[in-house]
C-alpha cells in the first residue's frame, strides 16, 4: 500500500495542536506532543485502529463510541525524537458531526478513515476532508486511511481511488487492517515523520 | 450467528469479568469491583428493606386517594386479607399442583414454587397487593403469566397456550397458565419466583374477597385472553379515568395477543409477560406483545408521575411535534379495540371505546394541570430520599417505568402498529413522516446492534432482535430523532430491566421528554447543555477550569460524552444505575449536571496535578471509570448542587441557545454569518423603539418572538430604522417624552448595574489572572531555582569526583611513598648492617694489625733473642772452642728451626694468654730448651729495654 502524496511541508507556522502551544511548557524539539483526531463514517474501524495502536488489541465486537473517546500513545522515531499522540476517537454517526469541531479544532493531525468494503464510507471520508479544509487548522496534517484491508475479497473501493484522492488533496494515504495489525504502526510512524517540527527552541 | 455464539461462550468463560448486571468490567477495575461487591450487597439489602417498608406504608396511605373506590373497600379488608393470604400461601405450599383446576389452584401451584424462594417476600408483596384489591389480583395473575413465560422455554409457553385453549373458561385458563407458569418459574431465577409468589398472593386475595373476587375473576377471564387485563386493574386502582384508559389498553392488548398468537386465546398472555430474553422467541411474528404492568404496589408512584406526564403533554400540547403528533394514530386503533372488547365481553370496564378512553385521559390531564400534584403525595419527600439511596435491583425496572410514567404515556396498540408498519413498510402508509424508517437509520441500527454491550449474556440473538425492534419502532415513532448512537445503549439497558413494550415507552419518555432536542439531527440541546455546563463549572470550580484552560483542555471534551451517553459506559454500572434512578425520578436533566459537577468536585484536585492535556484527560477518564462509590457520587451530586435546578438550567439554556442555533444554521445554510450581528443590533433597536413607544411589553415579546424565529435580519433592520425615524419625527407629546426619559433612566440604571456586575466579574477574573500570573512567576522562579540547585548539585558532584580522584592519586602517592620509605629503611638497615660489618671488619683488621704488630714485635724480639742467644752461644763456643762446639754449632743450626716451630706454637698461645702465657709458653718448651728459653727471655727483655 504505497503512500501517494507527500504532505506539503508547511513548516513555517507551528500547527495548532502541536506541542504544548496552550500549556506553556517549553517547546521541545525532541519530545513532540500532537493532538490527533480520527474521523470517518460509523463502523469503519476508527476505535479499532486506535485500540490496535495503543493497546495492541483487536476486539471484533467493540462498543459503539458515543461522543468521543480519548487515548494516548507515545512512539519513538529513528532520529530519537519521541512523539506523544493524544488521540481523539470520535463517534461516526452523521449527526455527531455537529460535535466534531470540538475535537478537530486545534488538532495537528487528522486521520480520516474509510472502509475499503464500503464506497459510502469513502464518500463520507471525502466529506470530512472538505470539512477539515474549510474549518480545520490550516497546516493540519491529514492522512487518508482505507481500513479493513484484510477483507480484500469484498473490496469495493480500489486502492487507486484512495491514492488518487489523497494525492489531489495533499494527503498521506495508507491502507490498514486493525484486525491483522497491518500498517497500523506504519501509519502513525509516517504521520510522525510528516509533522512540522517546532522551530528550534533556544534552551 | 456463529460469532454471537462464540461471544456468548467467551462471556461465560470470563464471567468474573462481568459485574452483577452482566456488563463487562475493565480488567483494571476487577479488583476494585470485587472489593465493592460486599458493600453493594449490604446497600442492596438495606435499600430493599427500606423500599419494602415504604411501599407497605404507601399502600396504607394510598387507598385514601379520592379516585379509588375499590380501595376503600379493600382497605378495610386489607389487613384481613393479608393474614388470609399468608395462611393461604402456606396452605398452597402444602398443596402441590392443581394446574387444571380453578384459579385458586393455579395460585397454589405458584406458591409452591414461591416456597422455594422466600415466603417472607411474598407476604410483603401480597400485603401491598391486597391493597390494590381485585385489580391487583388480576394483575398478579397476568404477571404470573408473564413470569411463567419468561421462565419457560418456547415449549412451555406453547403448552400453556394449549392448555388455555383446552379450557374454554377464561378464568380456568388463566389459572392454568398461571400454574404452568409457576412450573416454568421453578426453572427461573429467584426474582421471578418472588414475583410469582406475590402474584399468587394477589390471586388468593381475590378469591377471599368475594366482591373483589368476582371482579378479579372477570378480569382474570380477560386475562385468559390477554395478560393486559392487568392494566385495567391498575388503572382502576389509580383512578377512574385511568381505568378507562387502562381497560382500553388491555383490551387492545388482548386483541393484539389474539392476532399474533400462534394459538389465539392464550398467546396474548404468553407474549405479554416474558421479559426481554424470552421475548425473542416471538420475534418472528411482527406483532410482538411484550407488555407487563408495573406491580401494583408501585401504583401510587406511577400515579404521581403520570400527573407529571400529562401535565407536560398538555403544556406542550400544540407546540411539540413529539409524541403527541404521533400518538393520534390511536384513533385508528379504536375500531380494533372495539373488536377486542368483543373478545373480552365479561369485563364491563373494558367496554369503553378507545376514544372515550382518550377523552378521559385528557380530562385527567386537565385535572392534573389544574390541581398541583403535591397535596396528594405527602410521601414524596420520603420517596425522594429513597430514590437517592438507590432503587432495589428487582424493583428497578418497574420503578423506572413508574417514574417515567409509562402507563400514562402508553397508547394501546401503538407499539405493535409501529412494528407492523415497519414490517410492511411501504405498503401501509399511515403517517406522512413515518412511512418507513429511513434506510440510514436502519443501517446504523444494524451496525450498532452487535456493538451494544457486546458479549452481554442477555443480549443474545433474541435480545438483539428485541433491541432492533425497539430501536426501529422508536425511529418510526419520532422521525425528528430517528436513531442516534447512544440510544442503543439506553434501549439495551431498558430491555435488561423490563419487557419490550415497556422499554419502548420508557425510552419514549426519556428521549422525547427528558432529553427533548438532545438527540435530534442537529443535537442542539446537547450542544447547549455543554455550554451551560461549562458556565456552571466555571462558576463552581474556577481553579480547576483555569488549570484545564492552561492545559488546553476543554471541559466539553470530557463532559460531552458523559451527557450524551447519560454516563452509560462512562461510570461503573452500579453508579450509572444510581444516577439514572434519580434522573428518571426527577424527570429532567438536572441530575446529569449535578452528577457531572460532582465528578468534577471529586476528581478536580487530582486533575490539578496533571501537567499536560493528555495526562489530564487520561487521568480523568480512568478516575471516572472507577467511581465505584456510587453512594458518594449520588449524594455529592444531590446534596452539593441544590442550586442547580431546572429553572436555573432553563435560564442558562436560553442564554446559550442562540449561539448554538447560529452555528447550526450557519453550517446548514452556509454563509449566514451576518445574521448574528444584525440580530444583536436589531434587538437593541427594537428595545429602544419600544421604550419610546411605551408599549414595551407587548411589542417586545412579539419582537423577541420574531427574532427567535428566523426572519431575515437585514430586512428587520431596515424596517426598524425606518420605523424609528418615523417615530422620532412623530413625538409631539411632552408626556411621551417624560415616559421615554423615565424608561431611558431605567435602562441606564439597568446598564449601570450590569456594568457594575461586569466590573466585578472582570475584577475577579483579574484577581484570578494575577494569582495565575503569580503562580506562573513563582513556578518560573522555582524552575530557575531548581535549575540552579541542579547546577550546584552538578558542580558539587564534579568536585566530589575530583576530590575522589585526587584522593586516589594521593593514596597512590602515599603508597609509593610508603614503598620508598620501606626501601629506604631497608637500605638504611643495609647500610647500618654494612657499617657494622665494616666496623667489625675494621676491628678485626685492627686486631689483626695489632696482633700483627705484636707478632712483628715478637718476631723482632725473638730475632733479637735469637741473635742474643746466638751471640751468647758463639761467645760460649769461643770460650770453649772444643769440637763439641762444632757439634753444638750444628745442633744450633737445627735448633732455630725448632724454635721457630716452637715459636709458632708459642705465638698462638700468646695470642690467647697474652703476656701471662709467655712464661708458660716458655715453660712449655722442652725442658731441654728451658734454659735456653729462659735465657733468651731474659735477653729479649733486655733487648726490649735496650732500644
Amino acid at each position: 500500500m504505497g503512500c501517494a502524496a507527500s504532505v506539503p511541508d508547511k513548516s513555517s507556522g507551528r500547527s495548532g495542536g502541536l506541542n504544548n502551544l496552550e500549556n506553556g511548557g517549553p517547546p521541545d524539539a525532541k519530545n513532540l506532543r500532537v493532538k490527533l483526531v480520527l474521523l470517518g463514517d460509523s463502523g469503519v474501524g476508527k476505535s479499532c485502529i486506535v485500540l490496535r495502536f495503543v493497546r495492541g488489541q483487536f476486539d471484533p465486537t467493540s462498543k459503539v463510541t458515543v461522543g468521543a473517546s480519548f487515548l494516548s500513545q507515545t512512539i519513538a522515531l529513528q532520529d530519537s525524537t519521541t512523539v506523544k499522540f493524544e488521540i481523539w476517537d470520535t463517534a461516526g454517526q452523521e449527526r455527531y458531526a455537529a460535535l466534531a469541531p470540538l475535537y478537530y479544532r486545534g488538532a495537528a493531525v487528522a486521520v480520516i478513515v474509510y472502509d475499503i468494503t464500503s464506497p459510502e464510507s469513502f464518500t463520507k471520508a471525502q466529506y470530512w476532508v472538505k470539512e477539515l479544509q474549510k474549518h480545520g487548522s490550516p497546516d493540519i496534517v491529514m492522512a487518508l486511511v482505507g481500513n479493513k484491508a484484510d477483507l480484500q475479497d469484498s473490496r469495493e473501493v480500489p486502492a487507486q481511488d484512495g491514492i488518487d484522492y489523497a494525492e489531489k488533496n495533499g494527503m498521506f494515504f495508507i491502507e490498514t487492517s486493525a484486525k491483522t495489525a497491518d500498517n497500523i504502526n506504519q501509519l502513525f510512524q509516517e504521520i510522525a515523520k510528516r509533522l512540522p517540527r517546532p522551530s528550534v527552541p533556544d534552551s | 450467528m456463529p460469532e454471537m455464539r462464540s461471544n456468548l461462550l467467551h462471556t461465560f468463560e470470563h464471567q468474573q469479568r462481568r459485574d452483577a448486571y452482566g456488563f463487562a468490567l475493565r480488567p483494571q477495575h476487577i479488583q476494585t469491583y470485587r472489593e465493592y461487591t460486599g458493600i453493594f450487597k449490604e446497600e442492596e439489602a438495606e435499600r430493599s428493606e427500606k423500599w419494602k417498608n415504604f411501599l407497605q406504608h404507601l399502600d396504607e396511605i394510598q387507598p385514601g386517594s379520592p379516585e379509588e373506590k375499590y380501595e376503600d373497600v379493600l382497605q378495610a379488608e386489607a389487613t384481613e386479607l393479608k393474614e388470609e393470604i399468608l395462611e393461604k400461601g402456606e396452605g398452597e405450599k402444602a398443596e402441590a399442583t392443581g394446574v387444571e383446576e380453578s384459579t385458586v389452584s393455579g395460585s397454589d401451584s405458584e406458591e409452591d414454587e414461591a416456597k422455594a424462594t422466600e415466603l417472607k417476600e411474598t407476604i410483603v408483596q401480597e400485603g401491598s397487593r391486597k391493597h390494590n384489591e381485585s385489580e391487583a389480583t388480576a394483575e398478579s395473575v397476568s404477571e404470573k403469566g408473564r413470569e411463567g413465560d419468561k421462565a419457560e422455554d418456547a415449549k412451555l409457553k406453547e403448552e400453556i397456550v394449549s392448555e388455555g385453549n383446552r379450557k374454554d373458561d377464561k378464568s380456568e385458563a388463566t389459572g392454568e397458565t398461571v400454574s404452568e407458569d409457576s412450573e416454568g418459574n421453578k426453572v427461573e431465577t429467584t426474582k421471578l419466583k418472588e414475583e410469582i409468589v406475590s402474584e399468587s398472593s394477589g390471586e388468593s386475595n381475590k378469591s377471599e374477597s368475594s366482591e373483589e373476587i368476582v371482579s378479579g375473576r372477570g378480569k382474570e377471564a380477560d386475562e385468559d385472553g390477554d395478560i393486559k387485563l392487568e392494566e385495567d386493574i391498575v388503572s382502576g386502582r389509580s383512578g377512574k379515568g385511568n381505568e378507562s384508559e387502562a381497560t382500553e389498553e388491555t383490551v387492545s392488548e388482548s386483541r393484539e395477543g389474539d392476532d399474533p398468537s400462534r394459538k389465539p386465546d392464550s398467546d396474548g398472555s404468553t407474549d405479554c409477560d416474558p421479559k426481554k430474553e424470552q421475548i425473542s422467541k416471538e420475534t418472528k411474528t411482527s406483532k410482538v406483545q411484550t407488555w407487563a404492568h408495573v406491580r401494583p404496589c408501585l401504583g401510587a408512584i406511577e400515579n404521581m408521575m403520570s400527573f407529571r406526564v400529562k401535565k407536560r403533554k398538555d403544556m406542550k400540547g400544540e407546540q411539540l411535534t413529539n409524541s403527541r403528533d404521533h400518538l393520534p394514530s390511536i384513533d385508528k386503533e379504536g375500531s380494533s379495540e372495539g373488536e377486542s372488547e368483543k373478545v373480552s365481553k365479561k369485563k364491563i370496564s373494558v367496554n369503553k371505546t378507545s376514544k372515550e378512553s382518550e377523552n378521559s385521559s385528557r380530562e385527567r390531564g386537565a385535572q392534573g394541570d389544574g390541581v398541583p400534584p403535591e397535596p396528594y403525595f405527602s410521601w414524596k419527600e420520603e420517596l425522594e430520599c429513597l430514590v437517592r439511596g438507590g432503587v432495589p435491583k428487582d424493583l428497578r425496572g418497574e420503578v423506572w417505568q413508574a417514574f417515567v410514567g409509562v402507563k400514562a404515556r402508553r397508547v394501546e396498540r401503538y407499539y405493535q402498529d409501529l412494528l407492523a408498519q415497519e414490517t410492511n413498510a411501504g405498503e401501509i402508509k399511515d403517517h406522512d413522516n413515518s412511512s418507513g424508517v429511513p434506510r440510514k437509520y436502519k443501517r446504523q441500527i444494524e451496525k450498532d446492534l452487535p456493538r451494544t454491550f457486546p458479549g452481554h449474556p442477555a443480549l443474545n440473538e433474541d435480545g438483539r432482535d428485541s433491541l432492533r425492534r425497539l430501536l426501529l419502532a422508536y425511529a418510526r415513532h419520532n422521525p425528528s430523532v430517528g436513531y442516534c448512537q447512544a440510544m442503543n445503549f439506553f434501549a439495551g439497558l431498558l430491555l435488561l430491566l423490563m419487557p419490550e413494550e415497556n422499554a419502548f415507552w420508557t425510552l419514549v419518555g426519556i428521549i422525547d421528554d427528558y432529553f427533548a432536542g438532545c438527540y435530534t439531527e442537529e443535537m442542539i440541546e446537547s450542544q447547549v447543555d455543554q455550554l451551560v455546563f461549562e458556565e456552571l463549572i466555571r462558576e463552581r470550580f474556577p481553579k480547576l477550569v483555569n488549570h484545564l484552560d492552561y492545559l488546553g483542555v476543554q471541559v466539553a471534551w470530557i463532559s460531552g460524552p458523559w451527557f450524551l451517553s447519560i454516563f452509560a459506559n462512562m461510570l461503573p454500572w452500579d453508579s450509572v444505575l444510581r444516577v439514572w434512578d434519580v434522573l428518571l425520578y426527577e424527570g429532567n436533566r438536572v441530575m446529569l449536571f449535578r452528577t457531572a459537577l460532582a465528578l468534577m468536585e471529586i476528581y478536580g484536585p487530582a486533575l490539578i496535578t496533571t501537567k499536560d492535556a493528555g495526562d489530564a484527560i487520561t487521568l480523568f477518564q480512568s478516575l471516572t471509570g472507577s467511581t465505584f462509590d456510587s453512594s458518594q457520587l449520588v449524594f455529592t451530586a444531590c446534596m452539593g448542587y441544590l442550586g442547580v435546578t431546572e429553572a436555573r438550567l432553563q435560564e442558562l439554556r436560553e442564554k446559550h441557545r442562540p449561539a448554538v442555533q447560529v452555528v447550526v444554521e450557519e453550517s446548514s445554510k452556509g454563509g449566514v454569518r451576518v445574521w448574528k450581528d444584525s440580530k444583536g443590533l436589531a434587538s437593541k433597536l427594537y428595545s429602544f423603539k419600544h421604550e419610546r413607544g411605551s408599549q414595551m411589553d407587548e411589542k417586545k415579546t412579539t419582537v423577541d418572538g420574531d427574532i427567535s424565529h428566523d426572519e431575515p435580519p437585514s430586512s428587520d433592520l431596515d424596517e426598524l430604522l425606518s420605523g424609528l425615524n418615523s417615530e422620532v419625527d412623530s413625538v409631539p407629546d411632552l408626556q411621551e417624552q417624560v415616559v421615554w426619559m423615565k424608561v431611558e433612566l431605567c435602562r441606564l440604571l439597568e446598564e449601570k448595574r450590569s456594568a457594575v456586575l461586569r466590573a466585578e466579574e472582570l475584577e475577579t477574573a483579574l484577581i484570578e489572572m494575577v494569582t495565575q500570573d503569580n503562580r506562573r512567576l513563582l513556578s518560573a522562579r522555582i524552575e530557575q531555582l531548581e535549575e540552579e540547585v541542579a547546577d550546584l548539585r552538578q558542580a558539587l558532584a564534579d568536585k566530589k569526583e575530583q576530590e575522589s580522584a585526587m584522593l586516589q592519586v594521593l593514596m597512590r602517592v602515599e603508597q609509593e611513598q610508603r614503598v620508598t620509605e620501606d626501601a629506604r629503611r631497608r637500605a638504611e638497615q643495609d647500610v647500618a648492617a654494612q657499617k657494622y660489618a665494616v666496623h667489625v671488619l675494621e676491628e678485626k683488621y685492627e686486631k689483626a694489625m695489632a696482633s700483627l704488630a705484636q707478632m712483628e714485635k715478637r718476631v723482632v724480639m725473638a730475632e733479637s733473642t735469637l741473635e742474643a742467644t746466638l751471640q751468647y752461644q758463639s761467645g760460649k763456643a769461643k770460650a770453649i772452642s772444643s769440637p763439641k762446639s762444632v757439634q753444638n754449632q750444628g745442633s744450633t743450626v737445627d735448633s732455630p728451626r725448632r724454635r721457630t716451630g716452637l715459636f709458632g706454637l708459642g705465638w698462638r698461645d700468646r695470642n690467647k694468654g697474652k703476656q701471662t702465657n709467655v712464661e708458660e709458653s716458655s715453660n712449655s718448651k722442652s725442658i731441654t730448651e728451658r734454659t735456653d728459653s729462659s735465657t733468651s727471655q731474659k735477653e729479649t727483655e733486655a733487648k726490649e729495654q735496650e732500644p
